[in-house]
């Protein structure tokens, strides 16, 4: 069946038509092969204009259109679905951006953008060619749970914020403690295993002794950090050395500690990866300053690699110094160390002045704490990546903050990195908020551009399984690989590294994206 | 005679690779024209075989760009694409092609400043290194 084209050039904006022939462009349009309308739109994202657009598209039985217009995702998607009015399917509408690529970076050479535009507009139609219409799909989402694992701060904050857009929260707490929130509380439970993907999971968990099975809609991890299990050189040589949190909630209930008081960053100075995050800083200089205002007779020392007081924090810093905190930097050359047969002095080499200090303490308190051990068993069981410190390691930063690369599981807290209270509870209320509109939609939306395997050309080396994130590709009932197009997010890794190259990737396959670079390597300009 | 153009094919993610390049058109800095960007979805879908038929097909040079390695939209899949890239020089190079042709580069899009950068770059190496084989027809 012959392609039936149609081309519309956007002049919305003033800078296309200022530079362009549009005369010119819509020309070489309407001769090409298989164009059969050409339209110009003063203002395509406007609805009577569009209308026009699609009324001329439905006359004419226009199957597939090409836009030449401005950035793709600045397009308004009502353009979609006024093509989808048309019978125009969704995938079969290539936007191609001139406004950028050409217009806007070449503005003092006007012909050369002419000549780029001309290019762009053959290529776009050379590829238009050879698209195929796609449908997405949609499946139910079979129950409504929210699992939480860690029933912490962020944790509880999490399923606060789940419930309240109607799902079912399951806490899973590894302790035996009971807690206030909406939803089911399993303690002494573990997370062992998990199968499925987002919208569908399965999981393995052990509450108490019993090992149960469990559907869940989403996955948000709240572990929180490893205090328990520390094993870092300066928590080893003294014994009762507490975390921040735990000297702070000493601190409310009266107990006075026993003096000089030595705030030290991190239990694990001299470790690879030194983190001083937001708990070190803002929690300790606010610790700092009560312990000073009960007890203004009490040393403190607050010890740090670098402090990132900013804000308001920086106020909290000045009147920390006022009331007489010492602050004492160090950096890699002389790290905080203390002798374990002489555990109440700690000695440090001061970055200001270079001398070393023998700082005699009562209460040695950590800021920091380190990642959770448990961590490496939940993401094993949910096969997700973790960052190099041990903690959870998160999606695109920008883009998905609380949420890991695996769609439908979420992070908050300090299961990431070590974070204060106050924002592990923001991260969780966070993290429960995605997990709760994630479970809200009820239906996974799937399909469009995914990945395809051609069985036949199939050698099963599990090439495309070690290689994508989102553990769509799987061998089959045939002893091939075949794609579970649920868990397919459409990035085409499986199918550039296949080596029989039996993989293609819907509408992003080698000759189209071939094609586009020929046909536009043939203008000159 | 006018002084050559070079051909430059720019395989862009269309995550971050393409949103930089945008970002930097509209902060209003200027390239040189000779590029050709083409869109994939992530640099993990770039195949050698997408780069050495667009040197087949008269580029000079041709680079790659994708997400930054650690904030990678597909998580994994600008390490994905670098090691592409890196074969396929490896390739360049045996067949006697200088591999400085081809170049993958990552950047956020919140970068404007990466894209122009880049194509300066780029166009440098094929002014200097100029057609390939020396520009007899092959």
């Amino acid at each position: 069946m012959k392609a039936k084209i149609q081309v519309v050039l956007c002049k919305c904006c003033t800078e296309v038509p200022a530079l362009l022939d549009i005369e010119k462009l819509r020309k070489l349009a309407s001769e090409s092969n298989n164009v059969l309308s050409v339209r110009t739109a003063d203002a395509m994202c406007d609805g009577k204009e569009l209308a026009a657009v699609v009324d001329e598209a439905k006359a004419k039985e226009i199957d597939r259109a090409v836009v030449l217009a401005c950035h793709k995702k600045d397009i308004s998607p009502g353009l979609l679905k006024a093509y989808k009015r048309a019978r125009v399917n969704e995938f079969l509408v290539d936007v191609v951006n001139i406004r950028e690529e050409v217009v806007l970076t070449h503005v003092n050479e006007p012909e050369r953008a002419q000549a780029k535009a001309e290019a762009k507009l053959k290529a776009a139609l050379a590829r238009s060619v050879l698209l195929s219409p796609l449908e997405k799909q949609t499946e139910e989402m079979k129950t409504k749970n929210v699992v939480i694992v860690g029933a912490g701060v962020s944790g509880q904050a999490a399923a606060h914020e789940a419930a309240k857009a109607g799902a079912h929260t399951v806490l899973l707490e590894k302790t035996g403690k009971s807690l206030k929130v909406p939803g089911v509380i399993l303690t002494h439970a573990q997370l062992l295993g998990a199968s499925g993907y987002g919208g569908n999971f399965q999981l393995r968990i052990k509450a108490g002794e019993k090992i149960e099975e469990l559907g869940a809609a989403a996955v948000v991890i709240a572990t929180g950090g490893g205090w328990t299990t520390l094993k870092a050189p300066l928590a080893k040589a003294v014994k009762d050395a507490l975390p921040l949190y735990k000297f702070y909630e000493q601190m409310q209930t009266g107990v006075a500690p026993r003096g000089p008081v030595v705030i030290v960053d991190t239990p694990d100075p001299s470790g690879k990866t030194m983190k001083v995050q937001d708990y070190a800083w803002d929690d300790s200089l606010e610790t700092a300053i009560d312990l000073k205002k009960k007890s203004p007779d009490i040393q403190v020392y607050v010890v740090f690699q670098e402090m990132r007081a900013s804000g308001l924090s920086e106020l909290a810093y000045k009147q920390a110094a006022d009331m007489g905190v010492k602050f004492v930097r160090y950096d890699k050359s002389g790290m905080p160390k203390v002798d374990p047969k002489n555990p109440t002095v700690l000695s440090v080499r001061d970055f200001a002045q270079g001398e070393i200090l023998n700082l005699k303490f009562g209460t040695l308190v950590f800021a920091s704490i380190p990642p959770n051990q448990d961590n490496k068993v939940i993401a094993d069981a949910l096969r997700i990546p973790m960052s190099v410190d041990g903690g959870i390691r998160r999606g695109s930063i920008q883009r998905w903050p609380v949420s890991t690369p695996k769609p439908g599981i979420f992070v908050c807290g300090s299961a990431l990195f070590p974070k204060s209270r106050a924002v592990a509870k923001e991260e969780g209320a966070a993290a429960g908020a995605m997990a709760g509109e994630f479970v809200r939609r009820g239906v996974i939306d799937y399909g469009g551009v995914v990945a395809q395997v051609t069985q036949e050309k199939c050698s099963a080396c599990l090439t495309c399984i070690r290689t994508c994130p989102y553990e769509a590709p799987f061998i089959g009932t045939a002893s091939k690989a075949e794609i579970k197009i649920q868990a397919c997010q459409g990035c085409g890794m499986c199918v550039g590294i296949c080596p029989s190259k039996a993989i293609e990737l819907h509408n992003h396959t080698d000759d189209q994206i071939m094609e586009e670079s020929r046909v536009l390597l043939g203008g000159d300009f | 005679m006018a002084e050559r153009k070079p051909k430059i094919v720019g395989f862009c993610c269309e995550r971050h690779g393409m949103d930089a390049a945008v970002l930097s058109a509209r902060s209003g800095k200027q390239t040189d024209a000779s590029v050709r960007l083409v869109q994939v979805p992530c640099t993990g879908r770039v195949d050698g075989i997408h780069l050495l038929k667009a040197f087949e097909d008269g580029a000079d040079a041709v680079f790659v760009l994708g997400c930054l390695e650690k904030n990678c939209y597909y998580d994994t899949g600008s390490i994905e694409g670098r090691k592409r890239v890196n074969y396929v020089k490896q390739m360049l190079t045996e067949v006697g092609i200088e591999n400085e042709r081809l170049e993958m580069f990552n950047a956020a899009s919140t970068n404007a400043w990466a894209y122009p950068e880049i194509v300066s770059k780029m166009v440098q190496v094929a002014k200097k290194l100029g057609p390939i084989g020396g520009g007899e027809k092959q």
